[in-house]
């Protein structure tokens, strides 16, 4: 039988996850504005941690209890690619210089009780067993023992490769046109189309009202000096910043978060607080070497939460904010899951 | 009984004595609804570089959305003519010659420079702006800003974001009883609903503020109680507070009581 014909519009992280969700039963064409596979959206510069308690500080709890769902749909999904994609469920470590222990307090405070995920409290002694190399420089800290993080660019590469091994197809460097046909048929630009799935994030300004971008900012760093065994948060009075240890001892430090839509390059001053705040986390990061230094746009609403939707045969999912890779597979599957899957 | 006039900016006046803040919101949505409870009628908003007018005018719009009285900032500016020029800028974008005056001469606790704010309120006065310059609690500082020709001085209460309070009652105070004509705000530092209030009780034309509302666990609910605070400050100060005495006076008349039940 002939599977029923689908477009994907972007393959950026929720792309990708829909494309996953999608492709054995139906043949995917997929569109992106991008001119190739893997470089494209804010979720290829992500630090892709999985931390839905230390994002329960800022968002609604039932927002950060879809994160946990989420996470338990990510072994699932990297198990099925054609490569291994490093996801590590090891905790995240948050410390705070001893000038910044207010911040370090109120963030505790803020921390929304979820059943089976808890903090606890990070001594001198378990800080050093936790990041040998950071004994002695952080005396206390909290330590959230149920959170991960993945390897965003591995999971790019694999997720490309396997897509690629089926009938899907692929148009990079489009942008498109939808028409609504008759009898429920859908075009993109000349095509049609039983479904069209939108995954544009940012690129669907246009058509969702609201549509905000943020703008983040994030290095990237090559430091073999320096060795995490997970993602740190450093408490800093006017910036959050992780730094998520990816393999091949690299790390991404990250992120700012400006009200903007310019998705210019990296300014001086944000280069320096980011990477001047890792060098106060570990002076090995002094003679690491700078791989990149990125900025783009977080796809948000007004109230920062998610948005799926369903208008004839279009289904749109977006507004993932700065929560993309904690979310995506709960909201993708979420959204495809009534008329798809 | 003091005469109660309304908060003047400039010449404008104003019924609500908060100004609040656009920064640091867990979501614009959120800033919204604390910026109608917090029922003020003046919003702060600060303009970074990556902000050109359409890079961010969406959140742009969303300020704008709430109708409120702008008043940029020139917060993160280290130097005259950063401030200056971003001054400039503000004046464009936002189209209005009002600007909070801020310039940081430290960046650790971020406390303003005083000797940097002289020199460019004096040129931003100069150009036509009508500036609002947030200093520390100096009276010597804030006598030669006024000399300068500022309608309007915003002494902090503490360094912005730490929810301190007034730190230093007598020095406030004190520019209060010295500058009685200068509409006084103070910037920064308050925590709680009872800073503002304290703040208002003295005599304070206003209190401006962001971190107190923005960090709260419901920034909504905090903004409605900064709200009650400042009406409760400056129903206090208009009704002129009772003068504080060392010994006890009883509220209740003791003549005609039994001797035996009186003490000593």
């Amino acid at each position: 039988m002939k599977k029923p014909k689908v477009a994907i519009l972007g393959f950026g992280l929720v792309g990708r996850i829909a494309a996953l969700m999608l492709h054995e039963r139906y043949q995917l064409h997929i569109f992106e504005a991008a001119p190739n596979a893997n470089d494209n959206g804010a979720g290829a510069l992500a630090a892709a941690m999985l931390a839905p308690m230390a994002e329960s500080v800022i968002c609604d709890t039932d927002i950060a209890e879809l994160g946990v769902e989420a996470m338990a749909l990510w072994p699932k999904l990297l198990a099925a690619l054609p490569s291994s994609v490093m996801y590590q469920q090891s905790g995240t470590l948050i410390v705070a210089h001893p000038q910044d222990m207010g911040d370090l307090r109120s963030f505790e405070q803020r921390l929304k009780p979820m059943a089976g995920h808890y903090a606890q409290q990070a001594s001198s002694q378990d800080i050093a067993r936790l990041e040998p190399e950071l004994a002695g420089r952080f005396h206390q800290g909290i330590y959230l023992p149920s959170e991960g993080q993945l390897d965003n660019q591995a999971f790019y590469k694999a997720s490309f490769e396997l897509l690629q091994t089926t009938d899907s197809q692929f148009y990079f460097g489009q942008s498109v046109e939808l028409h609504q046909e008759a009898q429920g048929r859908i075009k993109v630009n000349d095509a049609e189309f039983d479904w069209v799935v939108d995954c544009r994030g940012i690129g669907a300004k246009q058509q969702l009202h609201g549509l905000r971008g943020v703008r983040g900012e994030v290095a990237r760093i090559y430091a073999p000096e320096v060795s995490l065994h997970r993602p740190v948060r450093l408490m800093h009075p006017r910036y959050p910043i992780y730094i998520a240890p990816k393999p091949n001892n690299e790390f991404v430090i990250g992120a700012t978060e400006i009200e903007s839509q310019d998705s210019g390059s990296i300014t001086v001053r944000s280069t320096l607080e980011l990477l001047s705040a890792a060098y106060t986390v570990h002076s090995g990061f002094a003679e690491g070497r700078v791989m990149a230094l990125n900025a783009g746009l977080r796809p948000a609403f007004s109230d920062n939460r998610p948005k799926t939707s369903v208008h004839g045969n279009v289904i749109s999912i977006n507004g993932l904010y700065r929560h993309g890779y904690l979310l995506a597979p709960a909201v993708v599957k979420q959204a495809l899951s009534k008329e798809l899957l | 009984m003091r005469d109660d006039k309304p908060l003047t900016i400039y010449g404008q006046k104003f019924e609500s004595r908060l100004l609040i803040g656009s920064a640091l919101y867990p979501s614009p949505h959120i800033m919204q609804e604390a910026i109608s409870a917090s029922q003020s009628q003046i919003v702060t908003v600060s303009l970074r570089r990556q902000n050109s007018v359409s890079a961010g005018d969406d959140f742009w719009q969303l300020i704008k959305d709430t109708g409120l009285k702008v008043l940029p900032n020139t917060a993160g500016c280290h130097s005259v003519k950063e401030a200056v020029t971003l001054a400039h800028m503000c004046r464009e974008v936002f189209a209005t010659d009002w600007i909070k005056l801020e310039l940081i001469g430290d960046e650790y606790n971020l406390q303003p420079d005083p000797v940097a704010l002289l020199e460019a309120t004096q040129i931003l006065l100069s150009e036509g702006f009508k500036v609002l310059p947030y200093c520390t609690d100096d009276l010597v500082l804030c006598q030669r800003l006024a000399a300068l020709g500022c309608d309007v001085l915003m002494p902090w209460g503490a360094p912005i974001g730490t929810g301190k309070g007034l730190l230093n009652p007598y020095n406030l105070s004190m520019i209060r009883q010295r500058l009685p004509d200068i509409t006084l705000i103070v910037d920064a530092g308050l925590g709680l609903p009872s800073h503002a209030c304290q703040a208002l009780e003295m005599g304070y034309d206003a209190v401006l503020l962001n971190s107190a509302i923005a960090g709260a666990g419901c920034p909504v609910t905090m903004a409605r109680a900064f709200n009650y605070a400042v009406q409760a400050g400056r129903a206090a100060y208009v009704a002129q507070a009772m003068p504080e005495k060392d010994v006890a006076a009883p509220s209740t008349p003791t003549m005609g009581m039994p001797f035996w039940h009186q003490s000593n």
